[in-house]
């Protein structure tokens, strides 16, 4: 019998126990172990730390992206009132609950660029301020400067923080009170917060992962970062619910329903990086300004050449076709492959935007050596020179990121009071 | 469960043959069940009708998913390769035109229009494959002529069984309804007039007409591609080929000189064109070139020869002179060297050199400065004249340069702060 709404499963296991320690514990010994690995391959790399700090961006800006997609979905989920996700709400909501682990690791590269560190961004390198030579850095000193750099790196981590907090708590709350005006007030908070969302996101994603080539120019990148990081966050979502359910846990509650919408946006935003991608590269191929196709090509030729194509074929072409038939979403083997694939290659759309920055040319200007960082334009320059160290860094990150998840993870797993449950219990795609 | 069902025996005059039995249910969720009780029974030729979409109503009734998406799939693909095709002929092949060198056909520009193509089929596809699969329009079907029915797109939930279905029995079937819970059960009939099964002439006739017109351009097309013609072209859109206005530089018959060009009224000056300081604006003092600068630029502030002056000058330089001159200033610039290349000789003016022993060369390093801004200005010899392209300010910052790169070019140890002498030897 079919019903619009439905009751939790009288047998159903909705209490966490310990399985949040338990992921919480699993996350500290990945970041411990990695982490440690990680610097001391660091050290040992005898380039003054530069190798270990483009890898702890990019993998920064993995985990980063993934909670900053999950804060999307929250935010989405009570702006459009939204029926499905009420039963994976509380999940969404635990991994936003690592912004403040994920921003405290975050400051393993901060930190060095406040207290002085040159290698990483070039606009910190004073060569970099030659008006004759960065005629466009110079430009932007007063906002690429490593104060206001941390400074703003503070604000956005707050400004995260603060919503996943408030949203979290909130629905905490309506589990003890199951007061449905907890809901309005939710929605009402998150159309003002979508928009501080949008601007925070953009401005983490020029500052954070842009700045690595600071003489280039894109206004879209942020939405880029954006698009990709939630291909990620819906896989990661996904792969969170399975390892829940297999531990016995909300195995009546979410079916293949739920896991069809997961597949569904990650779907779309596999297809919406594509998108927003090409428009980047469309309107500066056909510009053709030196300044900013540099960018593409030294990744569009020589050795990066092969990592875009890879790009291209894995990360959109492949997934694109087989997430677009229904059944590769609601068979739940098939979408743990896509999850983990995509996964695998959302590391590399951060390594693709990161790693190429990381060769700078050194070249003899007014008889005086001069550092003329990564936008040379060079290709033989750019080499993907790829490490052990790019992974390790990576996956001691993502041990921070279940080390912040696991805490949120207590008590109820599921919003029990919450005015929608009994519709999202009975969703069903179409 | 309702008790209180009721036949009602032909609610039309039996005029045609029985078209089914339509059976009314009081909510979504006893349709979906009576659905499920009547594909149990074996039904196939069945319908549920309700005013928005059931949840499960598919399975329940036990319709195949349908293959709507995999002909989209088709759509979009065509779609697609068509926008590519389309791009091909129109760029590469029937009208190739060369635009600064580019290729004719571009994959990268080529994605946005095949993108919308793909966009376009598919939406097609979705459209009128939905409408073909559901076998729509029916405006004439026969559960139209029940009056009950028209509570179908407000709150009523029927079903209906067709009397063509194998298992049809009008007792058994009646039972059957009733059992599975219908609060109304009425039989429909088909009317007596067979042209009212039909789809009506004037929809024929108008697909047919719509076919027909949207052909016309290709047809024009075609017949333009295969014969000449004397004849100016179509103007489809005259206001826009022939827009009110004037364009600079054409003949006008309104004034009487035959110009659409007004120039300056005699006697008078444009605001802010006055142009009145010959040192500013000609170089000129006293009748001579200039030795020095001018006071004040355009906007009347003072002319001062500083590092600001000197870095402006270098700008304007690297863009407007650097290409004969060179960067140095010694007439090496990109296009002697392509002369070279192409094996003939020329080279521009040596900018910096200085006079020989004997009186010769060194002709620009011996102009006065108003010489030398009046030659920027106007040219000289195969020199084009740069007055329209570069304000006086930025020629006489040019001339500060120019100055600067004399006395580098030509500098000298002795040039060197003495406490830095050490450094340099």
């Amino acid at each position: 019998m079919s019903a619009l709404t439905k009751s939790l499963h009288p047998d159903e296991k909705i209490k966490a126990g310990k399985l949040g320690q338990k992921m919480t514990m699993a996350g500290v010994g990945i970041a411990v172990v990695f982490l440690g690995l990680s610097i001391l391959l660091g050290a040992t790399h005898g380039d003054n730390w530069k190798r270990f700090l483009y890898a702890y961006v990019t993998g920064w800006s993995y985990i980063a992206s993934i909670a900053i997609g999950m804060l999307w979905l929250v935010m989405l989920h009570h702006l459009t009132r939204s029926r499905w996700s009420t039963v994976v709400r509380r999940i969404a909501e635990a991994m936003t609950g690592a912004f403040p682990l994920i921003w405290l690791a975050g400051l393993g590269f901060i930190l060095p660029v406040a207290l002085g560190y040159k290698d990483l961004y070039y606009w910190a390198h004073p060569d970099a301020h030659n008006a004759a030579l960065n005629p466009t850095i110079v430009h932007k000193a007063g906002w690429l400067s490593p104060g206001f750099f941390a400074l703003r790196y503070v604000i956005y981590g707050m400004v995260y923080s603060g919503l996943s907090w408030y949203f979290a708590s909130t629905s905490r709350k309506q589990d003890v009170t199951g007061d449905p005006a907890l809901s309005t007030q939710m929605r009402v908070v998150s159309g003002p917060g979508m928009i501080l969302y949008g601007f925070t996101t953009c401005f983490l994603a020029w500052d954070v992962l842009m700045s690595l080539a600071p003489k280039w120019y894109s206004t879209i990148y942020g939405v880029i970062y954006w698009g990709s990081g939630n291909i990620a966050a819906f896989a990661a979502l996904g792969l969170i619910v399975l390892w829940i359910q297999r531990n016995g846990r909300l195995t009546h509650s979410i079916n293949e329903e739920h896991y069809h919408d997961i597949g569904k946006w990650m779907f779309s935003f596999t297809f919406f990086w594509a998108y927003v991608q090409f428009s980047q590269f469309m309107l500066q191929w056909y510009g053709n300004m030196p300044e900013e196709t540099n960018w593409y090509k030294y990744r569009m030729f020589g050795e990066w050449q092969w990592i875009s194509i890879a790009m291209l074929a894995c990360y959109w072409a492949f997934p694109f076709v087989f997430l677009m038939s229904r059944w590769t979403k609601r068979i739940v083997p098939s979408l743990v492959f896509f999850a983990v694939w995509q996964l695998v290659f959302h590391w590399l759309d951060m390594y693709w935007n990161a790693m190429p920055s990381y060769d700078w040319l050194v070249a003899s200007h007014g008889g005086a050596s001069i550092v003329q960082g990564p936008l040379a334009g060079n290709i033989a320059l750019h080499h993907v020179g790829f490490t052990a160290l790019d992974i390790t860094v990576w996956l001691g990150l993502i041990g921070v990121f279940l080390a912040g998840t696991g805490r949120g993870l207590r008590d109820n797993l599921i919003p029990v009071k919450d005015p929608t449950l009994g519709l999202s219990l009975a969703h069903e795609v179409m | 469960m309702s008790t209180e069902t009721h036949i009602e025996e032909p609610a039309l005059p039996a005029q045609g043959e029985l078209y089914g039995y339509l059976a009314e249910y009081d909510t979504p969720g006893e349709l979906v069940e009576a659905a499920r009780k009547v594909r149990d029974a074996g039904y196939t030729d069945f319908d549920c009708y309700s005013p928005f979409p059931v949840h499960g109503i598919d399975p329940a009734m036990g319709i195949k998913r349908t293959i709507l998406p995999l002909v989209i799939f088709g759509g979009g693909f065509s779609g697609a390769l068509g926008g590519l095709l389309l791009q091909w002929y129109c760029n590469a092949h029937a009208w190739t035109w060369n635009i600064s060198g580019k290729p004719t056909w571009s994959i990268p520009a080529n994605i946005p229009i095949a993108y919308e193509c793909a966009i376009l089929l598919s939406v097609f596809t979705t459209f009128f494959g939905m409408w073909a699969f559901n076998k729509l329009p029916q405006v004439w079907h026969p559960l139209f002529r029940l009056d009950r029915f028209t509570r179908v797109t407000d709150d009523g939930f029927f079903l209906g069984i067709e009397a063509r279905d194998r298992r049809f029995d009008a007792d058994k079937t009646k039972t059957l309804l009733q059992e599975a819970g219908a609060i109304a059960l009425e039989p429909c009939y088909y009317d007596p007039d067979p042209k009212t099964r039909m789809m009506p002439k004037w929809i024929t006739a108008f697909i047919v007409a719509s076919t027909a017109f949207a052909l016309i351009p290709f047809a024009i097309a075609a017949k333009a591609r295969n014969s000449h013609s004397a004849e100016p072209h179509w103007h489809i859109f005259p206001d826009m080929d022939f827009q009110p206005k004037a364009k600079s530089d054409t003949a006008n018959d309104l004034f009487p000189d035959g110009r659409t060009n007004r120039g300056e009224i005699a006697g008078t000056v444009a605001r802010g064109w006055l142009e009145n300081d010959d040192v500013l604006y000609h170089g000129l003092e006293n009748g001579q070139w200039t030795t020095g600068f001018p006071k004040t630029h355009r906007d009347g502030t003072p002319f001062v020869v500083d590092a600001k002056l000197l870095a402006r000058g270098q700008s304007r330089f690297n863009i407007y002179c650097t290409p004969c001159h060179g960067y140095d200033g010694r007439g090496q610039g990109m296009i002697p060297e392509r002369v070279k290349a192409l094996g003939g000789v020329w080279q521009a003016r040596n900018l910096v050199e200085a006079p020989q022993a004997d009186g010769k060369g060194g002709v620009v390093i011996q102009m006065p400065n108003g010489q030398l801004f009046n030659t920027i200005s106007n040219g000289y010899n195969t020199m084009q004249g740069y007055a329209a392209q570069i304000p006086a300010d930025d020629r006489w910052a040019i001339v500060s340069y120019v100055r600067a790169l004399e006395r580098a070019q030509n500098a000298s140890t002795d040039d060197v702060p003495a406490d830095q002498k050490g450094a340099v030897q």
